[in-house]
């Protein structure tokens, strides 16, 4: 049975990848699963400094979800390269690394620091995260400036570039356009939803920044919507993510047309889920009789 | 690793007590861990809960709850033979060779509090167990310390034999009251409220504090980072799931 899938020119063991913010750096689920038998990992997204993230509270579970304002509190690109690189350099999965800043200057350094690591994969860019130059509205939300930091950071790293987008896309056509003249080669479908939570025992806003963002699977229906969506305007690889819990919530992004797909949240719950998912999609297989998860993608368009 | 409730008991309306029979990673538990429980196997509710270790005999552990929404209602509702999901033993735990220990602790900050105790008792080293209940509903708590001396305790509503206050002024009068040996240690666990009034106990100054701290949490694994308390310094957020939960009362935010 083959299992393994590619986006574009990036090989992957198989289609199932833990996704930006729910697997650390890495090392903090080696007791939990191998992590060599994933697609890829992917390091939470880094910035060129230390980042202490929101004030707590952080988190609030919700119907079949959760939502976090962690900020995307991090170690900063230069520590996680002295810390935790030499464990990634023993693996032999992809390793995929998120990457985000507060301005265009910024997420250019970050990129320019990982080049130097051949271990190194891929780069995520999160561009869901405030622009600061902008007011604070999301790089994703001004085409203008989305373009310009796309090809800045094209320009300074020749690794595998992919784009982490979320909700708050306004024109899909318009988006895409930008990243396939920029020569992104896969895009990463979707980040958390942006919601709001009050305490009602407190008469206030749950999260001190009011909106935090909605993970988990009570976003699966809208993230398949937006794969689907996304689909209908490109043809670069999409990593479908947004509440996969189970091979079941994996095939449906994958018969989508998703070429792999991340596990978010649900790791955070069972630190070991990927396996489960990989197992799940090989007994599917078996069970339909197909020999390559390859023929089942974009089976339903 | 799966667990099967052994016992339930409920010790009033609101606290409960699972024993369960987990696996022998649950052996090397020590005093001020925890443990990661899902409530059912669906994925509503979503998250674990995350619940402190009372008591570790063999592979069988006890925890004890307060009902405090809508997870730890399931959880209570859980019977003898049925099967839970568990993460664990988490995070870092107490010390455990102080010359002497003051043992502070608030209603449910009991748990981690007994199983020092326990430890304590276990190798020979004197301490003092001081419990706060806010009313007559905990006064089963008192049960668990019987084998322990000396106990004091309090009770923020007048009940014959107990301090008729908080704990945090029980400790103030045990302090005024006694000279402490040099290596002395306190080790406190409780509300919000009583942890932010310890802070700004005179008679501490020079003893070490090591408090045991409850959050919101996502994973229980350092993964997440969901569950943030300020550095003293300002410098940022430890994580109580891995950089505690048990932490140096000097060494925190609060």
């Amino acid at each position: 049975m083959n299992l393994a899938v590619s986006l574009g020119k990036m090989k992957l063991s198989n289609p199932v990848i833990l996704a930006s913010g729910t697997c650390g750096y890495g090392k903090e689920l080696v007791s939990y699963l191998d992590l060599n038998q994933v697609g890829a990992l992917t390091i939470k997204s880094l910035s060129i400094t230390p980042w202490k993230g929101n004030p707590p509270p952080r988190v609030r579970e919700t119907c079949g979800g959760m939502m976090n304002s962690i900020g995307l509190e991090n170690k900063g690109v230069h520590r996680f390269l002295e810390e935790d690189l030499p464990f990634l350099e023993t693996l032999t999965t992809r390793v995929f690394v998120g990457i985000w800043g507060k301005t265009i200057k910024e997420y250019v350094a970050v990129a320019q620091e990982l080049e130097k690591a051949r271990r190194i994969d891929a780069i995520e860019v999160n561009v869901s995260c405030p622009n600061v130059e902008k007011g604070g509205a999301t790089f994703l939300e001004d085409e203008e400036t989305l373009r310009r930091l796309v090809a800045e950071v094209r320009s300074v790293t020749g690794k595998f570039l992919i784009v982490k987008v979320g909700p708050q896309v306004r024109d899909w056509g318009k988006v895409v356009s930008i990243f396939e003249k920029e020569k992104v080669e896969a895009i990463s479908v979707t980040n958390s939803f942006p919601a709001l939570s009050v305490d009602v025992e407190k008469m206030d806003f749950f999260f001190h920044l009011k909106f935090a963002g909605l993970s988990g699977p009570a976003i699966k229906p809208l993230a398949l919507k937006m794969v689907y969506e996304l689909l209908c305007v490109t043809a670069l690889p999409v990593i479908g993510m947004g509440g996969i819990a189970t091979a079941s919530d994996a095939l449906e992004f994958l018969l989508l047309g998703a070429r792999a797909i991340g596990l978010g949240s649900y790791t955070l719950v069972n630190p070991s889920s990927a396996l489960q998912v990989l197992k799940g999609l090989e007994e599917y297989l078996t069970r339909k009789q197909i020999d390559d998860i390859n023929s089942i993608i974009g089976k339903v368009r | 690793m799966k667990a099967m409730v052994q016992n339930k008991r409920f010790l009033s309306e609101k606290l409960c007590t699972l024993t369960l029979t987990g696996d022998e990673g649950i052996t090397s538990a020590s005093p001020g861990q925890f443990v990661m429980v899902k409530v059912n196997e669906a994925f509503d509710p979503f998250l674990r809960r995350p619940l402190g270790i009372m008591e570790v005999d063999g592979n069988t552990f006890t925890l004890l709850f307060e009902i405090v929404g809508r997870g730890t209602k399931m959880l209570a509702q859980k019977n003898v033979g049925e099967e839970l999901d568990v993460l664990g033993p988490l995070g870092k735990g107490f010390s455990l060779f102080p010359s002497f220990g003051i043992l502070v602790a608030g209603g449910r900050g009991i748990v981690p509090l007994y199983f020092l105790a326990s430890t304590l008792a276990r190798t020979g080293i004197p301490f003092v167990f001081l419990l706060g209940i806010r009313s007559r509903e905990e006064l089963p708590l008192l049960d668990f310390l019987e084998k322990f001396s000396p106990v004091f305790w309090s009770c923020e509503e007048e009940v014959p034999g107990g301090f008729c206050g908080d704990v945090v002024a029980l400790l103030q009068q045990y302090l005024s009251s006694v000279s402490l040996p040099v290596g002395t240690r306190v080790y406190a666990c409780g509300p919000e409220g009583m942890v932010r009034a310890l802070c700004r106990v005179e008679m501490l100054r020079g003893i070490p504090v090591e408090v045991s701290l409850e959050s919101l949490m996502g994973c229980g694994f350092g993964v997440c980072l969901s569950c943030g308390v300020e550095k003293k310094d300002g410098k940022g957020y430890y994580h109580v799931c891995k950089d505690g939960p048990v932490f140096l009362l000097s060494e925190v935010g609060l």
